[in-house]
C-alpha cells in the first residue's frame, strides 16, 4: 500500500469511520493541521488522546491499538476472587471517538521510520506524524526463572498481570485449590507495574479461601524484595485480619512502640511473606510437581501465581526506544525519548524518576505530555511539570483499604516525590481505612471516566 | 461574570461554529482561558475528581464550579490537619499556596456537571 500523507489519510479514516461525527463534519484537513499519532490505547495512550483533544481541539489525534475494547488492569485481581466479572473491567473506545473526535486505527504497529516520521502497520497502512506518543505498557521476562522458560510452563503458571483471559485461568485455578490448600504468589523485582498489586492479590486470595470456609489454607508470598509499596500499612492489616506475624527482619521499618502493637500469633498465619532477606527469592519452578524452589527451601503448592520480571512493552523494545535496563529513557520534563526525537514515551514503559509504574502515573504523565506538545506545536516554552500518583489497594477484605499517594516535581532533571507522608498513618482510624476502601471502589469508576468518557 | 468565564464562553462559541454540536461538550468550553500553570496543577486532580473536576455520580467531591474560597479553605485545612482525611492531607501539603490558588481559580471557572435529571 502506498504511503499516506495527511490529506489522504483523512480520506482513509473518514471512509473507515463514517460514524465519527468529528471527521464527517470537517470539510477539509487544513494543510497546517498537526497530527499526533499514539501507539497503544491503554491508560496512558487513551488519556493522552482525550486530553490532547481537550487542550488543543485543533490538533488531530490518531490512536493505533490492536484490540477493539480495553480491559483495565487496575483492580483486575478482583476478577480472580469473583468480586467483579470481565464485563466490569471491559471498556469501550466509543466516547473517545464520538465525543472527543479521536481517530482509532485497530491494527498492529510493525515499524516506525523516525526520519520520515511514519508509522507502518500490519495491514499495510502508513501514517505520518508531527509527534509520536508511545504508550506500550509492559512485557514479561521469564529468562531468570529456571523451569519457566517454555511456552507450556507459561500457560500452566500464568501471571495475570495484563488483564485478559489469564485472570479467568487464575480464577479457575483458585476454585480448584483443595480445602486447606496452599497458594504461592511470587511478586516481581523492582521496577514493575502496580507496586502494591501482588500483595493485594495475595490478600484477596487469602480472604477468598477464608470465605469458602477453609480453616488451614495458606497463602505464601515468595518475594525477591525486602519491602514493597504500602508494606507498613498492609502488614499491619494482615496482622489484624489473617494471623500474620511480622518477619523479624522487617521490624526495623517500624518504631519499637509500633512493633509492640503487633499481635504475636501462636499458630502461623493464613498469609506468610517470605522477604528476600529470609530467602524469598525464587530460583526454580517445577511446573509438573507444582513446587517452587526459593533460597529458603522448596514450597509445594496447589496453585502458583508468578509475576515475572517486567520490561517495557515489546513494541518499545522493537523500535529501539529502551536502553539496556529494558525501560525507555526520556527527558522527564516532556517525556520525549532521549533516543529518538519527536517521540514521547509514557506510562509503565518510561523511566520517570521516582514515579511508580501505575495507572495513575500514566494518566498524569499523559496530561503533562498533552500540555507540553500543545506548547511545542505552538512554538511556546514547555511548562514546569507537576505530576501525581495515587494507588489504592485492599488488604484482602473489601472494606479494608489503603493507598500510596505522592506529588512529583522535576529536580535536577529527575522527577522526585514531595517529602510528605505517603501512606495511611500507623494505627489509622477504622474510618480512615474503611473510607480508603470506599474511595478505592469509587476510583475504579472515576478514573475510568477520566480516561475513556 | 468575570473575565475568565467570558473568555471561556468566547472559546466555546467559536468552537461550536467550527464543529457539529455533538462534539461541543462542556468539558471543552473552559480550557482556552486558563493559564498553562493552572491547567498543569489542576490536571493532577482529574484521576479521582473527574476530567476538569466534573466527576459524575461518585464518592469524590466534584471540583468544577466550586467557589475559589471553598477550594482554598478545604486544601489548607487538609494540609494543616485540621480537616481529617485519608490521603488529601499529605497531597494538599505537597502544593504551594500559589498552586492552590491557581487550581481554585481553574475549577471555579469550569461549569458544574449537570445531572440529566436536573437539567
Amino acid at each position: 500500500m502506498s504511503t499516506m500523507n495527511r490529506r489522504n489519510f483523512l480520506k482513509f479514516t473518514t471512509a473507515a469511520a463514517a460514524a465519527t461525527p468529528f471527521l464527517a463534519g470537517k470539510s477539509a484537513f487544513a494543510a497546517d493541521e498537526k497530527h499526533i499519532v499514539v501507539i497503544g490505547g491503554g491508560v496512558g495512550g487513551a488519556t493522552f488522546a482525550k486530553y490532547m483533544r481537550l487542550y488543543a481541539p485543533e490538533v488531530k489525534v490518531t490512536v493505533i491499538e490492536r484490540k477493539k475494547e480495553y480491559q483495565r488492569p487496575y483492580g483486575s485481581s478482583e476478577i480472580i476472587v469473583g468480586n467483579v466479572d470481565m464485563n466490569d473491567i471491559t471498556i469501550s473506545y466509543d466516547a473517545l471517538q464520538k465525543k472527543h473526535g479521536v481517530n482509532f486505527v485497530f491494527d498492529t504497529v510493525t515499524g516506525v521510520d523516525f526520519d520520515k516520521r511514519e508509522v507502518s502497520t500490519e495491514n499495510g497502512t502508513k501514517i505520518t506524524y508531527d509527534r509520536l506518543v508511545v504508550a506500550p505498557g509492559i512485557s514479561f521476562d521469564y529468562s531468570g526463572i529456571a523451569g519457566m522458560d517454555t511456552e507450556a510452563a507459561q500457560q500452566a503458571i500464568v501471571h495475570g498481570w495484563d488483564a485478559g483471559d489469564q485472570l479467568l485461568t487464575l480464577q479457575k485455578q483458585l476454585e480448584a485449590v483443595p480445602v486447606d490448600g496452599t497458594v504461592v504468589v511470587v511478586p516481581p523485582p523492582n521496577p514493575y507495574r502496580c507496586p502494591p498489586g501482588p500483595y493485594e492479590r495475595a490478600g484477596l486470595i487469602t480472604q477468598w479461601l477464608i470465605n469458602r470456609g477453609d480453616k488451614n489454607a495458606k497463602v505464601i508470598i515468595l518475594d525477591p524484595k525486602n519491602g514493597f509499596t504500602t508494606d507498613v500499612t498492609m502488614l499491619q492489616a494482615w496482622n489484624r485480619l489473617y494471623g500474620f506475624n511480622l518477619p523479624k527482619a522487617f521490624e526495623k521499618n517500624y518504631k519499637p512502640e509500633q512493633v509492640a502493637t503487633f499481635t504475636k500469633h501462636e499458630t502461623p498465619g493464613k498469609i506468610q511473606w517470605v522477604m528476600a532477606e529470609e530467602g524469598g527469592r525464587v530460583v526454580k519452578v517445577d511446573v509438573a510437581a507444582k513446587t517452587v524452589e526459593a533460597e529458603a527451601g522448596v514450597f509445594k503448592a496447589d496453585m502458583i501465581n508468578i509475576i515475572p520480571p517486567l520490561k517495557a512493552g515489546k513494541i518499545a523494545l522493537d523500535l529501539g526506544l529502551a536502553d539496556k535496563s529494558g525501560w525507555c529513557p526520556v527527558d522527564q520534563k516532556t517525556f520525549e525519548s532521549t533516543l529518538h526525537p519527536l517521540v514521547h514515551v509514557i506510562g509503565d514503559a518510561c523511566i520517570a524518576g521516582e514515579m511508580p509504574k501505575s495507572g495513575y502515573s500514566a494518566n498524569s504523565q499523559a496530561k503533562v505530555v498533552a500540555l507540553q506538545i500543545k506548547a511545542l506545536l505552538a512554538g511556546q516554552p514547555t511548562i514546569e511539570p507537576v505530576l501525581q500518583n495515587t494507588c489504592y489497594a485492599l488488604a484482602g477484605q473489601s472494606d479494608y483499604g489503603m493507598f500510596v499517594a505522592d506529588v512529583f516535581r522535576l529536580k535536577d532533571g529527575k522527577l522526585k516525590r514531595a517529602d510528605q507522608p505517603r501512606y495511611l498513618p500507623f494505627n489509622a482510624s477504622t474510618a480512615q481505612y474503611r473510607l480508603s476502601a470506599v474511595y478505592l471502589h469509587a476510583w475504579m469508576d472515576s478514573f475510568t471516566q477520566d480516561i475513556f468518557s | 461574570m468575570n473575565k475568565t468565564i467570558t473568555g471561556a464562553l468566547a472559546v466555546a462559541l467559536g468552537f461550536v461554529v467550527m464543529v457539529p454540536a455533538a462534539i461541543a461538550n462542556p468539558e471543552q468550553t473552559a480550557n482556552g482561558a486558563q493559564s498553562p500553570a493552572a491547567v498543569m496543577a489542576a490536571q493532577t486532580c482529574g484521576g479521582c475528581h473527574g476530567t476538569m473536576g466534573q466527576v459524575k455520580d461518585n464518592a469524590f467531591m466534584p471540583l468544577a464550579g466550586m467557589p475559589t474560597s471553598q477550594f482554598v479553605l478545604a486544601m489548607k485545612s487538609f494540609a494543616n490537619g485540621s480537616r481529617p482525611s485519608t490521603l488529601m492531607g499529605p497531597l494538599a501539603a505537597s502544593f504551594s499556596d500559589a498552586e492552590i490558588q491557581a487550581m481554585a481559580e481553574y475549577f471555579a471557572a469550569i461549569p458544574k456537571f449537570q445531572h440529566e435529571a436536573n437539567k
